[in-house]
């Protein structure tokens, strides 16, 4: 009765290092029951798996999702920067006007004080 | 999916912090957890390893693109949607056959029973429901459910070929499913 709850969906996800040594082949029968397991129960795992499967050099396979996650980094970086960047330029413009703003109403009121006299 | 620091953070949390600060890191982080999922199911799809690669590129460009502009409720769906799609406009735009796949929605459907996982009753009727299924699904999911055999291992005790496997044990979960889903509600 009690593996009969082995059927009932899983909340918890196989980890990664887990996954690597079930595709090289050495993965332990529970890590391999997790595994399979949960590519019977969502089609994402199961075919992330597959397609793992078909790499030949699974060392490649860990270079390319090195390089993958260094990318992403590096756009998620550059884009914070651009952003960071773009922000302070339109505070500038901010300060800048108002700085503006303040000399005209002062030059404004000076003139009119001048010409009151 | 991941090894780093950030292990204790949910998706939907890193996903919060992003909306909340706008800080693209959030979106790296948690996108760095389906690096390798995605990684397969492009070479799962593209069947080459460089289109396999720059495929995930572009799901990630896209994503960071997409998650700037709307919310997304269940993330790891959304990103299975967005990989699959852009693999089988690839092949679509090589002219290959694209095979109609099924629509596989995620862990909402799982809810159902998720919430009545602990009750014992759930268990004596997957029991008799286990009955009710044909042979072949019967087996299998026997084999890899109470016994826990691996595929490898169901594939080589009762003929059947892997993909057969696959399949007797998914559809057999799903039967069950639907028949201790009647069970249930007649209670």
């Amino acid at each position: 009765m009690s593996n009969l709850s082995n059927i009932l969906p899983n909340s918890s996800q196989p980890d990664e290092a887990a996954l690597k040594r079930y595709l090289e082949g050495n993965a332990t029968a529970e890590e391999r029951f997790a595994i399979e397991n949960q590519m019977s129960d969502e089609a994402f795992f199961n075919d992330a798996v597959e397609g793992l499967q078909e790499f030949k050099d699974k060392n490649l396979m860990q270079e390319y999702v090195a390089q993958l996650n260094k990318d992403l980094q590096k756009q998620t970086d550059k884009k914070k920067a651009r952003k960071l960047k773009r922000a302070l330029q339109d505070q500038d413009w901010t300060i800048i006007a108002i700085v503006i703003v303040l000399l005209l109403c002062s030059l404004g009121y000076a003139v009119i004080h001048l010409l009151r006299k | 999916m991941q090894t780093n620091s950030n292990q204790h953070i949910s998706d939907q949390e890193l996903l919060d912090r992003f909306r909340q600060d706008g800080n693209n890191q959030w979106l790296g982080i948690v996108l760095q957890r389906y690096t390798l999922l995605l990684l397969g199911v492009c070479m799962k799809y593209l069947k080459n390893e460089e289109a396999a690669k720059d495929a995930v590129q572009q799901v990630f460009l896209k994503s960071i693109a997409e998650l700037q502009k709307y919310e997304v409720a269940y993330l790891k769906s959304w990103l299975y949607t967005i990989a699959r799609n852009y693999c089988l406009m690839q092949l679509r735009n090589k002219n290959k056959m694209v095979p109609v796949l099924e629509d596989t929605a995620l862990a909402p459907d799982q809810d159902v029973l998720e919430a009545v996982k602990e009750k014992e009753l759930v268990l004596q009727e997957l029991e008799q429901c286990l009955e009710v299924l044909n042979e072949p699904q019967k087996t299998c999911v026997t084999l890899f459910y109470l016994q826990k055999k691996s595929y490898q291992e169901i594939v080589d005790q009762t003929g059947f070929n892997l993909l057969q496997v696959k399949s007797y044990i998914q559809n057999g979960k799903r039967n069950l499913k639907i028949l201790l889903l009647e069970k249930l509600q007649q209670h």
